[in-house]
């Protein structure tokens, strides 16, 4: 009854008009930006913070909750059309949705692929609406020890989960640390980093990075792969009508994978990607004609994109009842939300209903939102893809330095930013994913707090880490987290 | 003497960028009261972690994902000004001019200059397309950010 309670003081503000636009103009932009190949929900998110400036939390955080999971969404249709996905969650579904494209059932993919996306992400709403609290209630418990354990859980967990190498990817972590603690010690006032120089007093925003490691980098990366003029064939869309003997094919599979994708995305480190990869191996097992997954399975389409946007729903758990997001996203959602004035918590449950209630109420609506756009507008919203790439790039790049302008107003921070961009097309060039970089630059001088309140309580003992139990068993989680994919390495050996 | 492959360069790199940052984290002066641990001690664990881990790197051989693909031929061959990594550096230096000219030309001046310039260098060749996309698209985002958002944008030379 409390959860109800809660939904509908949610929705009293999630209708009230100006949120209702937010929800609609969110998952829009989110659509669109996700839709185009290479740009991310990172992108996306970091690309939509400037608009934020200067708004109530609960709409900023309802208009880029909207981005987010538009982008996952809006990511399916570029999998189905150009087989080349505009988000990593969504790689799954081109396996079947680009054969299926191909055989001239476009239309077919991109319906099941926004009823799938639908369902994942209304199901998941609930298990959040359900799950949230019940962490809220006992992470009030948490203290500094546990918050620092739970962070290092947090990026290692990042680092063991992501596709590349493990020391490249605690590479990336550890740089983010140190980037996240440039500046003025705010504990002693004493600089650190700063190279003498006032531009760097207050540190380096996270806008400015996350700008540049994500979306310029991505444009520095299209140029680098003959992005300039080349423009990639996409198939003709046809009905999106679905059969009844369809529906009931997709229906368990969707049930499954939107359950399974929102536990994923709970987990640390583990999003819409991996989510969405365990959706369809899952069917593919479970499946009498798994033989056919790969060759336009309508069942390939539906379980990743029921998972994916589940798992990214279940990513808001950690980030609003912990204040520790699990995933770059969720780390520049979070950026998002401090930029804004609120610190996302358990505390915030109590302090702010009006940012949680009014984000999860936002969610029903925007799935509805992109239920609508994504069926009858999507021949309409497709045609973005046709859009000149040499002017798609230039008008990202103008995005990016206006973005960060519009911040800062500094001259240096843009030319930090071209700096990160470089160095975020050097990182997907050698192999460093970007992802730990970013949620260490998030999370770096919150988890150093948390360690110097922990050691200041202890007295200076640093026991204090492993004598509370629930930080003990973060830590042994997040040693194991990193140990396992070397287990596995050694066990792949031992079986050739 | 056998090259070094591309995870020992970088490796290197980082060892020395570590070595450098451990040593500016040694100049960090400490607070006058004593405390359980100071503003030094992170930093300097961070330095470590980082020399540890660029000495694991320099062990790793670098797999297929770790080494760029190679570029398309056929841009390579192009005149050097639009081969694929002239694109970057053209693209860099755009940018940078772009940030130093902001204030004094204004955001509308410079902006237009370079979402144009930047989409015809890339080969975009409707013109009066292109010129009406980046002023409506600049002139958009001025009118939003100043008139709606109240952000303040460099007029630079234009009355506006």
């Amino acid at each position: 009854m409390e959860a109800f309670n809660n939904l509908m003081y949610g929705f009293s503000i999630a209708l009230e008009p100006i949120n209702i636009l937010y929800v609609f103009a969110g998952v829009f932009a989110g659509t669109i930006i996700g839709m185009l190949p290479g740009l991310g929900p990172i992108s996306a998110l970091a690309l939509m913070i400037p608009l934020t400036f200067g708004m109530e939390p609960s709409s900023g955080l309802i208009l880029m909750a909207g981005v987010y999971y538009g982008a996952i969404f809006g990511g399916s249709t570029s999998s189905i059309l150009l087989n080349a996905p505009g988000v990593a969650g969504t790689v799954a579904t081109s396996f079947d949705g680009y054969p299926m494209a191909k055989q001239g059932m476009a239309g077919k993919a991109l319906a099941i692929a926004a009823y799938a996306s639908f369902i994942g992400g209304t199901v998941s709403i609930i298990f959040l609406m359900m799950v949230a609290p019940l962490l809220g209630r006992v992470a009030v418990s948490f203290g500094p020890a546990e918050y620092f354990s739970l962070m290092v859980l947090g990026l290692t967990a990042v680092v063991s989960l992501s596709d590349k190498s493990l020391v490249k990817g605690l590479i990336a972590a550890v740089v983010g640390v140190m980037i996240s603690i440039m500046g003025i010690d705010l504990q002693t006032g004493t600089e650190r980093f700063t190279f003498g120089t006032v531009h760097l007093l207050d540190g380096i925003e996270f806008l400015v990075v996350a700008l540049g490691i994500f979306a310029l980098a991505e444009v520095f990366y299209m140029l680098l792969k003959g992005g300039g003029g080349k423009e990639q064939p996409r198939n003709a869309i046809g009905s999106l009508k679905l059969s009844k003997q369809e529906i009931k094919q997709i229906a368990p599979p969707i049930g499954r994978s939107s359950i399974l994708g929102f536990f994923t995305g709970v987990l640390p480190g583990a999003g819409a990607t991996i989510g969405s990869f365990l959706g369809y191996s899952m069917e593919k097992r479970l499946a009498k004609d798994g033989d056919t997954f790969g060759k336009g399975n309508i069942k390939g389409v539906a379980a990743p994109e029921s998972a994916n946007n589940a798992a990214c729903t279940g990513s808001f758990v950690p980030l609003l009842t912990l204040g520790v997001p699990g995933s770059g996203s969720t780390a520049v959602l979070l950026g998002a939300l401090l930029v804004m004035g609120v610190s996302p918590g358990p505390a915030m449950l109590v302090d702010r209903p009006d940012v949680f209630w009014g984000v999860v109420a936002s969610m029903y609506l925007g799935n509805i939102f992109l239920l609508v756009l994504n069926l009858p507008l999507i021949p309409l919203i497709a045609k973005i893809l046709d859009l000149p790439r040499p002017l798609l790039l230039s008008l990202i790049l103008i995005f990016c330095m206006i973005g960060v302008y519009g911040m800062s107003f500094s001259v240096f921070d843009l030319l930090l930013l071209l700096g990160f961009g470089l160095l975020g097309l050097g990182m997907r060039l050698f192999g460093f994913p970007a992802a730990p970089l970013i949620l260490a630059l998030i999370l770096g001088d919150i988890m150093e707090e948390s360690m110097r309140r922990a050691l200041q309580i202890s007295g200076g003992d640093w026991s204090i880490f492993i004598d509370k139990p629930i930080s003990m068993w973060l830590l042994i989680i997040a040693a194991l987290s990193l140990t396992l994919p070397l287990i596995k390495r050694v066990m792949a050996r031992r079986s050739v | 003497m056998t090259r070094l492959n591309s995870n020992q360069v970088i490796a290197l790199l980082l060892a020395l960028l570590s070595v450098g940052y451990l040593a500016m984290a040694w100049q960090i002066p400490s607070f006058p009261l004593p405390r359980p641990i100071d503003s030094d001690l992170f930093p300097k664990v961070l330095g470590f972690t980082l020399l540890g881990l660029s000495v694991l790197l320099f062990l790793e051989k670098p797999k297929a994902q770790d080494v760029p693909d190679e570029l398309d031929p056929e841009e390579q061959r192009l005149p050097l000004l639009l081969r694929p990594w002239s694109r970057v550096a053209v693209t860099a230096v755009a940018l940078a001019v772009y940030a130093l000219i902001l204030v004094p030309v204004g955001f509308v001046l410079s902006s237009v200059a370079l979402v144009f310039g930047l989409a015809a260098y890339y080969g975009y060749r409707r013109h009066w397309v292109n010129l009406a996309t980046a002023l409506g698209v600049v002139l958009g985002l001025y009118l939003t950010m100043t008139r709606i958002m109240g952000v303040y944008l460099p007029t630079g030379v234009l009355p506006i």
